[in-house]
């Protein structure tokens, strides 16, 4: 091939030597490969190695399954959506009287986030675990997604219309309608239920709560003649007595009620320091009971007896029944004295459903001057409607046939009833029994037809939880399946004229013009009708407080034999709410369901409390012998059941307790988890009583495998009696082999607590502690690095123990902020629960009646991290900013870091909890709904949920606590991006906006002006690091918890 | 090899042997076919190993999970058992090195074996380090290489990452070191046998002809090689124990842990070297070679460096009371009164009161008691890793998250099966090479001089050698 334009490639070229020319003859000549046979060979060969190659390639990457990711883009995108900014809608989310202000966070139009509405005077921005763990059901793979008619527990799918044209017929048909609801705080929905019951004559509302304040309001609307709850103001009561009120977790309006009660215990220095007086008079130990600065510990049934105790002291009459207690009736005198001490700044309160109890209760806050001063009549909350009485009296009209259609909208009798069985039989009566619940529930179950309702998060809606603040809710999605709203239902089967059928949305223009009808022309705000609703909708709330209203309380007669009569029963058991599970209206939330109870700390299910006994010498034993996770047989009434037993500190004496919500058959994920107790609850007057007496608790027939509780340590110095008199030891569990070891546990540096009189003195013995610490942990090999951090940021945190009331809401928001998984019953009773916020519940003080102190607990960003060194990748390092921060796709999983953590705060993936790697050997023991065969994560549906901020964990790897690292991003990036310094607001980590209390801060400690630095500053000496002399320098402060007890109260 | 012998020591193998007959001796068991005890015990230790494989994929397919280690104790069997197996492979290292250097020339019947159980052991150890990662398929970021991440280097503080540059060190100079022994030997072997077993040892032994050259060359290498491992008998437990001692956690974070590991590792070495020895010299009759003399020596380690553990541990617990420190009281006093009391005593009577029963002549040359009491102290030593590691972790700062744990049948499968692997190993190198260096054994064969008492000995030399005999006795 040689070219005449004079290049050559070779000295053969140039020479033109014949070997030369053949071989570039035979380079590009196919016919000299024909021709050659050698060339053949190699070709045949060649032929050979790619089919084989080809073969091969192709077998594995045909073998090999590709998971599909699903990412489609917008074909047009949206105007309000930017993919990976967030949208917040303000909403509300209410289940029956629960009521949360709120901001939901959309991300790619999926809300992801509840967030507490600052605007809300009610709320103030604070949320519950509840309200936190809405969004999750909004993804519950159990919904039912279509009407349609019921039929052995499935929904054969009918046509809106259809059912619409068979419903309306039915009715039209005459006979009774009845609708059963739980309480509704929705003006406009009572307004479109108003139009139901006015187009049909035989109709009517029957109302009744899961768990009843029927006496209250019955007890009301003697005294001050209107059926309402006050409006209770914990912030302004210096004295606070409450008997069996769980005000802080569960009772009426707990997120209100519990940022009240804090702002008069928050710690805000040492000089001078001053905090309400709590007194707590129960059985069993209840979240607020908790926090109470003193226990008053009586029977379940002799609450009646302890209140006119109470009304005696301060009225100095006699008469009615008599504690048995001598110590309970010395202990309530002295609490009398302190009260009238402070009139008209006290506040007592009473969960008890007797009427005559709850006016004593009344009378004692009028004879206290309370009332319009902590019982304010002004903005009276409506979050309590219900009657148990009207509930029985429709079960006897549905017995006797009376009763032709029946709708059951966000009720669920067939569980929540004490006689359900009763209710079911009846039911079963009615010709027509349709259910607007959005899952198969037990009540479902028996109806008829079901019309099911939008999620809260897909609907058009509003609240009046108090008198004058209205709130509004917003879809945040469109609703997810052929569901329709419960009012639009309504309105369409009562042929309502103002029903704009063809629009949109015609229950949005249903709700916006009544809204522009009834609350337009209260307010002064704004202008016009436009500008009304734009903003009512933009802030989510609408306020119009009341005030001057004063309240008379009328003259009652009081019978003290009307209360009721300590059983003198040897065993009583209580039975309460908890603050995550209700009454089982929440059981179908996993996030809820693995939410630690904050007393026994138990998940998945309710257990039986039984009493601990102290041997005297160097043990702490079960009541009868029992352990944690024995199960007994409990019988009351003729009614047996077997529980499962779980050692509880601070029951009274001869008391049992046991949680509503377990045992739930149908609807979800938390179907077949603990027991339903409601078939115990007695029926007195008419009113169910959340106690009972006469019961008889078998030994240990069986454990429970699978006993799930978080916490196996309780104490941290529990006081009693010793071998010697007279002498007082530490009695903490698990410190006590052999001859006990006095101090283990109180001489550590993980609690501090003190006596607000004596805060002074405490303060100086910290400023020592802190010095001690101070000269251990100057001792160090490394070099000083205190001003390694000193410049930029350098994030921490600041967590207030005494305004903490240990409710949960900051872990329910870390689990879904962070995507941390759900485990299941099975993996928490193997300590695989991978929280990444915990709240450590410990108690001290008296055995037979301790304190408690509640310490969220997450990662606490060590400057001088003991699992930064040891990791042998470097997964986990420390970010400039002071962030402990871990990297996953470095993490091998040897587990070092998690050991060496003086916190136990890191979390490894023990399975593949979150199906991230969808390794299904690895996902056999994790969470899966009853009855599923797919994971509860690997569900399309609820993955739906998960913050796409935020990484899911493989298998295998270690992950804690991030500080909420994207919510740190995200506030920088904004900074940035508006060209100035960050400012406090703009990172507020997910535990931090979630606390109704406002426990927790977190900001910038290198800002003077920092919320997080002010705080510390203010606590000072009293504000600690756990394990400060350790020498990890953590970034997390804490103040040390104050109590304000009453020192004399047994003395 | 040539260092004048003690004229007070006993001659130390028995049974008047000339150079033939240890050849004979020591290479037969190569040659023969197996015994049936051999196949029997063959058979039982490759079942143990089908479990071993079957109980690691489990752990990789079905996850961590599959152990019962829970948030608070994050190791549990898995890092007890890879402790105690390195503490059992110091024996042959310190065998071949150490008593190198103090010319105790009585090691030379049992330092092949010894250092073969070394290897194996290391072998058995490095298992779990492997297996107990999270995502074991990744276990190769470990090692600093360059890579494309960054790159992403290795921490270089982490006394995980100097585990895996001890633990590799130690087991490729032990190979290297065993190999180098077994070098000569291997042609002794490949010179009895034909076909394709000689090919076989012809390569395996690299053309050894025993030249002078090669003898030299051998001599040299080895004295390089013991050399290295002299130090790495100390530093290898050394780095083990800093996994513990440099944390932050009471009851690991002690500065005692090096030498008290070093010992404890010595003394489970030496008793697991009893245990295979007095089964190696029954079966393959070389109880001329590894004599009860032997044995009594090895009691003798036994009995000190257990000793040396029992202070370690008197003075563990007096220095947490002396420390004043509350979290560290707590931690002992949790081990020794707390929820794993039953693994703290059972660690006190198997390394402390049990050795104590060799200071008694008779128990300590016989042989049922040696094997009796060194299957003793190796379950001590399990017991003393169990107990810093689960005991420890059970109750430390945070009383909310103390915890219990007890492994599950995955746990206990994998730590039986790395005795069947160890066992597989070990069986497999009693068939193809001789468990004696026949070498060594033949330096200290004495066959002339003055304190020769073999056959065509002067009666002279004989009757001296009888009264210095009788002297010590």
């Amino acid at each position: 091939m040689h070219h005449d334009n004079g290049i050559w490639v070779s000295t053969e070229d140039l020479m033109r030597e014949d070997s030369f020319l053949q071989s570039a003859e035979k380079e590009l000549s196919l016919e000299n490969v024909d021709q050659n046979g050698d060339r053949w060979e190699t070709n045949r060969r060649d032929f050979l190695k790619l089919l084989g190659f080809g073969l091969g390639a192709a077998t594995i990457a045909a073998s090999c399954e590709i998971p599909v990711k699903k990412a489609i883009p917008y074909v047009t995108k949206p105007d309000d959506i930017v993919p990976g900014v967030a949208n917040y809608f303000a909403s509300t989310i209410v289940n029956g009287g629960d009521y949360c202000a709120v901001l939901v966070k959309t991300r790619e139009g999926r809300p992801i986030k509840i967030e507490g509405n600052t605007l809300s005077s009610v709320t103030k921005g604070g949320t519950s675990a509840r309200a936190q763990a809405s969004v999750l059901s909004l993804y519950d793979n159990r919904r039912i997604q279509h009407a349609g008619t019921v039929k052995d527990g499935a929904v054969t799918k009918k046509e809106w219309n259809v059912l619409d044209r068979e419903v309306r017929a039915k009715l039209a048909s005459g006979g009774n309608v009845r609708v059963i609801t739980n309480t509704i705080i929705s003006p406009t929905a009572k307004k479109a239920l108003a139009e139901f019951t006015a187009k049909y004559p035989g109709a009517r509302v029957v109302t009744y709560d899961p768990v009843s304040n029927a006496a209250m309001l019955a007890a009301n609307e003697q005294c001050f003649s209107a059926r309402v709850i006050p409006n209770f103001r914990f912030e302004q009561a210096d004295v606070i007595a409450s008997f069996g009120a769980d005000f802080l977790g569960t009772w009426i309006s707990p997120v209100e009620y519990a940022r009240g009660y804090a702002e008069n215990r928050r710690f805000r220095g040492a000089k001078g320091a001053k905090m309400s007086r709590h007194y707590q008079v129960e059985s069993h130990m209840s979240l607020t009971g908790s926090n109470a600065d003193n226990r008053i510990l009586i029977k379940p049934s002799e609450q009646g007896a302890a209140i006119i105790a109470l009304y005696n002291e301060l009225s100095g009459n006699s008469g009615g029944p008599k504690l048995g207690d001598a110590k309970a009736a010395a202990a309530i005198k002295k609490m009398a004295q302190d009260l009238m001490n402070a009139k008209g700044k006290s506040l007592v309160v009473s969960g008890s459903n007797n009427v005559m109890e709850q006016i004593y209760v009344n009378k004692i806050n009028d004879l206290l001057g309370n009332i319009n001063t902590t019982v304010d009549f002004n903005g009276v909350s409506y979050q309590r409607q219900g009657d148990e009485r009207e509930m029985m009296r429709l079960v006897d009209e549905m017995n006797a046939g009376q009763v032709a259609v029946a709708i059951v909208w966000g009720a669920n009798p067939a569980y929540e009833l004490p006689n359900a069985a009763r209710f079911a039989e009846a039911f079963g009566k009615v010709g027509m029994r349709i259910s607007f619940s959005g899952v198969l529930d037990e009540t479902t179950a028996l109806c008829t037809h079901a019309a099911p309702a939008n999620h809260a998060l897909e609907s058009w809606g509003d609240a009046e939880p108090k008198s004058g603040h209205f709130s509004l809710i917003q879809p945040t999605i469109a609703p997810l399946f052929a569901t329709r709203q419960a009012e639009h239902t309504l309105l369409e089967w009562a042929e309502s004229p103002n029903l704009n059928r063809s629009a949109e949305q015609p229950y949005y223009e249903y709700l916006k013009s009544n809204w522009e009808t009834d609350l337009f022309g209260r307010q002064t705000k704004y202008a016009t009708k436009q500008a009304f609703w734009d903003m009512s909708l933009h802030d989510g709330v609408l306020e119009m407080p009341e005030s001057g209203l004063n309240a008379v309380m009328n003259e009652v007669s009081l019978n003290p034999d009307s209360v009721t009569k300590p059983s003198g029963s040897e065993l009583e058991i209580a039975f309460y709410e908890t603050v995550n599970i209700g009454g089982g209206q929440y059981a179908h939330n996993p996030w809820l369901q693995e939410m630690p109870d904050p007393v026994t700390r138990t998940v998945w299910g309710n257990y039986l409390n039984i009493p601990v006994e102290w041997d005297g010498v160097n043990h702490i034993n079960g009541w009868k012998g029992l352990n944690d996770g024995d199960n007994v047989e409990v019988e009351i009434n003729g009614k047996k059941m077997t529980c499962t037993v779980v050692r509880t500190f601070g029951l009274a004496p001869g008391t049992v307790a046991i949680a509503l919500g377990g045992g739930r058959t149908s609807g979800g994920c938390g179907a077949g988890y603990g027991v339903n107790i409601n078939d115990w609850l007695p029926v007195t007057g008419g009113m169910v009583q959340y106690h009972a007496a006469g019961v008889s608790v078998s030994g240990k027939v069986g454990v429970d495998k699978h006993f799930a509780c978080v916490q196996y340590h309780h104490t941290m110095g529990v006081q009693a009696s010793g071998d010697e008199e007279g002498k007082v030891i530490n009695a903490d569990e698990k410190t006590l082999g052999w001859k006990g070891f006095q101090g283990a546990l109180t001489d550590r540096s993980v609690i501090f607590h003190a006596h607000v009189d004596e805060l002074e003195k405490f303060a100086e013995e910290m400023e020592e502690f802190h010095e001690e610490s101070a000269h251990l942990n100057v001792q160090t090999l490394y070099p000083d690095q205190s001003d390694y951090f000193g410049t930029g940021m350098k994030w921490g945190m600041h967590v207030d123990m005494n305004a903490c009331v240990g409710c949960g809401a900051c872990q329910v928001a870390c689990v879904s902020e962070n995507n941390v998984p759900m485990v299941g019953k099975g993996e928490v009773h193997r300590h695989h629960e991978m929280t990444w916020l915990r709240i450590d519940r410990y108690f001290y003080g008296d055995f037979e009646n301790p304190k408690v102190v509640y310490q969220p607990m997450m990662c606490q960003h060590c400057d001088n991290a003991p699992c930064e060194n040891v990791c042998p990748v470097a997964a986990t390092n420390h970010s400039m900013e002071g962030i402990n921060q871990m990297a996953y796709n470095r993490c091998i999983g040897t587990r070092y870091c998690a050991n060496n953590c003086p916190y136990k705060v890191r979390r490894f993936n023990w399975l593949d909890y979150t199906t991230a790697d969808t390794w299904p050997a690895n996902e056999e023991r994790v969470l899966h709904a009853e009855g599923d065969d797919m994971p509860f994560y690997a569900d399309n549906l609820v993955r739906m949920v998960l913050n796409p901020d935020v990484t899911i964990r493989s298998r295998g790897v270690i992950e804690k606590c991030s500080f909420c690292i994207q919510r740190i991003q995200e506030g920088k990036l904004t900074a940035k991006r508006e060209n100035r310094e960050i400012m406090d607001n703009d990172i507020r980590t997910a535990c931090q906006t979630a606390c109704p209390t406002g426990a927790i801060v977190f900001g910038n400690l290198n800002n003077p002006d920092s919320e997080v630095s002010k705080m510390t500053k203010q606590a000072g000496a009293v504000a600690y690091k756990v394990l400060e002399e350790i020498n990890v320098r953590p970034a997390v402060n804490y103040s040390a918890k104050i109590t304000n007890s009453n020192e004399e109260l047994y003395s | 090899m040539s260092q004048p012998v003690a004229p007070v020591r006993h001659i130390l193998i028995e049974g008047n042997k000339s150079y033939h007959n240890i050849t004979e001796d020591l290479c037969t068991p190569t040659e023969k076919a197996p015994s049936r005890e051999w196949i029997i015990a063959f058979s039982i230790a490759s079942a143990l190993l089908g479990l071993y494989i079957f109980a690691i994929i489990w752990t990789v397919w079905k996850g961590i999970g599959s152990w019962n280690l829970n948030r608070t104790i994050n190791w549990g069997w898995d890092i007890t058992n890879f402790v105690w197996w390195i503490g059992i492979g110091h024996a042959g290292t310190l065998i071949s090195a150490i008593l190198l250097l103090f010319r105790q020339r009585w090691r030379t019947g049992v330092n092949r074996a010894a250092e073969a159980m070394t290897i194996f052991a290391v072998i058995c150890a490095g298992q779990f380090p492997i297996f107990h990662m999270g995502r074991v398929w990744l276990a190769f970021f470990i090692f600093p290489f360059p890579n494309t991440r960054g790159p992403l280097w290795v921490n270089f503080n982490s006394p995980l990452l100097w585990d895996v540059f001890a633990i590799s060190t130690y087991f490729s100079v032990s190979l290297l070191f065993w190999y180098t022994g077994l070098v000569p030997d291997l042609a002794t072997v490949r010179d009895r046998a034909s076909g394709l077993r000689r090919k076989m040892y012809e390569i395996f032994s690299f053309g050894w002809t025993g030249s002078a050259k090669h003898w030299q060359r051998h001599e040299a290498l080895s004295l390089v090689l013991a050399g290295i491992s002299t130090p790495l008998v100390l530093s290898v437990h050394t780095i083990v124990s800093f996994d513990f001692a440099t944390s932050v956690v009471p009851g690991w974070h002690t500065t005692i842990f090096p030498p008290y590991f070093v010992a404890g590792a010595i003394f489970s070495g030496f008793a697991m070297v009893q245990t295979l020895m007095v089964i190696t010299r029954k079966v393959l009759k070389l109880e001329q070679y590894i004599t009860i003399n032997h044995i009594e020596s090895m009691n003798k380690v036994i009995v000190l460096t257990g000793t040396i553990v029992g202070v370690a541990y008197l003075t563990e617990l007096f220095i947490s009371w002396y420390s004043g420190y509350i979290y560290e009281q707590f931690a002992f006093y949790n081990r020794v009164f707390g929820i794993y009391w039953w693994s703290y005593f059972g660690m006190m009577f198997c390394n402390v009161v049990s050795p104590q029963l060799f200071w008694s002549r008779k128990i300590r040359r016989s042989i049922w008691w040696t094997f009796f009491l060194s299957i003793i102290v190796n379950i001590g030593m399990w017991f003393e890793r169990f107990v810093i590691i689960a005991t420890t972790l059970a109750r430390d700062f945070l009383p909310s998250s103390w915890s219990y744990y007890s492994p599950t049948w995955v746990e206990i499968s994998i730590f039986a099966g790395t005795i069947g692997l160890f066992f597989v190993l070990y069986m497999i190198f009693t068939r193809v090479a001789p468990v004696v260096a026949i070498a060594e054994i033949k330096a200290i064969l004495k066959v002339a001089g003055d304190q020769y008492i073999g056959p065509n000995a002067s009666q002279g030399h004989a009757h001296k050698q009888d009264e210095a005999t009788k002297k010590e006795a």
